[in-house]
């Protein structure tokens, strides 16, 4: 029993992934990528676009398969683990069935467990009391604001109980203030459920107000260039936003990226005169 | 403000149909126009209630036409889409070919298959029907079932769920609004196949045909009148089409 505290989350090991590979249109996304995550652990995935942020995310997804190296979710292949449902996703889009109520989004994933309907319904309840939508089951997803869509989407990505969700920028439709609403609720959720995230993300404040860790990635071909801890505590709350620590990780983040993006601009500037 | 809107949306188009009929009214009596020339609406009226069983009885024979082969090319497309949407070499090689038979008047093959058959059988027609639906609701069939979102798709492999679960669960729900699109389009398009196709030869007992023959006599109001049961026959495809829709949309926005 000791032993199974001990296996990690997430580890990968030596990860690259390289697209179309030989022919001329190869794109190195991930180069030699390292990175375990802890049980109860809540990570981020910041980089320039194009930095493979969200292949990382699919691979340990097992929606795409690595070029090279080892990736294990919960002590397994990333393949059982997607074939066990060991974790929920979660995209910029909430991407809720039109056709479904939503209670019958959240009793998806349930539904393909081979899950009895009582139980599907008592669940997706307990989901909609989760993200404080009690009283929203029997509608359409079009009747909600984006920000419930999302909900729903983390409600039905949570529905199985899986120990770890994946996130590929979930609030990157939403504005300002629901975002924070979300950062917020997110973590509330995430604390009530002990559930293990990685979390892609293009803004600093946000990767920084959630994260336990930062991992920092340089542009094409992906690789980790720092990984950064954020010491705020395990209780976060809206004071967090204007505490000294929030900011100075805000800045060490800001730093880490910088460092990559000078040099990006740097060669495609050089790109850009060798053109002309 | 918005009861008031759609009376409005009710009564205009309506006043104008009025004002329409009085006009063609008034200028058959007005210009003396012969009957041979433009039939009065009154005449018209008069031979549709003077002939109701006979217009029936036809409206019945290219309406049965019309109805066979939209079923029957119904069920033949939304099969043959189901087989595209699983065999991807295959819908390249039909789907650019259905969609430019889409867009030509197929219909005037009828002429080819009255020969192939007896001149005393429907089937040329309901045929011919049949290949009209067929192909409108295979484009949109098979659009439907593989324009599906790439996230939805993404989120079910993410569950481990098969490509029949994604079929099930995702492609044909998503294909079913689709259908209605291609419904719409193809019920009226049975009924006019249905006609068009008695101008072709063939028995002389539907609308069509009722409507060339007295024109050939000269009972130019009386083909009118049979040019308004075809008019009714086909909103009745129509509308049909729509109160089906409508019951399977539910709660759906689009």
């Amino acid at each position: 029993m000791s032993a199974a505290a001990n296996i990690s989350a997430v580890e990968v090991n030596g990860a690259s992934k390289i697209f179309n590979s030989g022919t001329a249109n190869q794109v190195d996304a991930l180069l030699d990528v390292n990175l375990t995550i802890a049980p109860g652990e809540f990570v981020s995935l910041i980089g320039p676009s194009g930095c493979g942020k969200s292949t990382l995310l699919r691979l340990i997804a097992n929606l795409l398969e690595p070029t090279q190296g080892e990736i294990s979710v919960n002590g397994k292949t990333s393949a059982q683990a997607r074939l066990d449902q060991d974790y929920g996703m979660a995209f910029q889009q909430a991407g809720l069935f039109d056709w479904r109520t939503v209670s019958k989004n959240i009793e998806l994933p349930l539904e393909l467990k081979g899950w009895d309907k009582k139980k599907r319904e008592s669940r997706a309840a307990e989901m909609l009391d989760l993200v404080k939508l009690q009283d929203f089951g029997n509608m359409y997803p079009w009747q909600l604001s984006g920000g419930m869509q999302q909900r729903v989407a983390i409600a039905r990505a949570l529905a199985a109980h899986p120990p770890l969700l994946l996130m590929d920028e979930p609030f990157g439709a939403l504005d300002e203030m629901t975002r924070e609403y979300m950062q917020g609720e997110l973590l509330r959720i995430c604390a009530e459920t002990s559930t293990t995230v990685v979390f892609v993300t293009h803004s600093i404040p946000e990767a920084v107000y959630l994260s336990n860790r930062v991992v920092v990635m340089s542009p094409r071909p992906g690789r980790i260039l720092e990984i950064i801890s954020v010491n705020l505590g395990s209780k976060r709350s809206e004071l967090t936003r204007a505490a000294d620590g929030f900011f100075k990780s805000i800045t060490a983040v800001r730093e880490a990226l910088r460092g990559t993006h000078a040099q990006h601009v740097a060669s495609t500037a050089i790109r850009g005169a060798e053109d002309r | 403000m918005k009861t008031l809107d759609r009376i409005k949306s009710i009564t205009t188009p309506f006043v104008f149909g009025v004002a329409f009929i009085a006009l063609w009214e008034g200028a058959v009596k007005g210009f003396d126009l012969k009957p041979y020339f433009l039939a009065a609406p009154s005449k018209i009226i008069e031979q549709f209630f003077n002939n109701t069983a006979r217009i029936w009885e036809a409206t019945a024979v290219s309406g049965g036409n019309a109805l066979v082969g939209l079923i029957v090319g119904t069920i033949l497309g939304i099969a043959m889409s189901f087989i595209l949407s699983r065999f991807r070499f295959l819908s390249q090689l039909v789907t650019p070919l259905a969609i430019s038979l889409n867009a030509i008047p197929i219909f005037v093959l009828v002429a080819v298959l009255n020969n192939m058959y007896s001149i005393t059988s429907e089937i040329p027609r309901r045929f011919m029907v049949t290949l009209v639906v067929y192909f409108v609701v295979l484009v949109n069939v098979a659009r439907g079932l593989t324009q599906v979102s790439s996230i939805q798709v993404e989120l079910m492999r993410s569950y481990a769920a098969s490509e029949f679960a994604i079929l099930r669960k995702v492609r044909v729900p998503n294909a079913v609004p689709y259908l209605f699109t291609a419904l719409k389009v193809a019920a009226p398009a049975s009924v006019i196949t249905a006609f068009v196709s008695e101008y072709f030869g063939g028995l002389q007992n539907g609308l069509g045909s009722r409507i060339t023959s007295n024109i050939a006599n000269s009972k130019n109001a009386a083909a009118w009148a049979y040019v308004l049961g075809a008019c009714l026959l086909g909103l009745a495809f129509y509308t049909v089409s729509i109160i089906l829709e409508n019951l399977t949309r539910r709660g759906q926005s689009k």
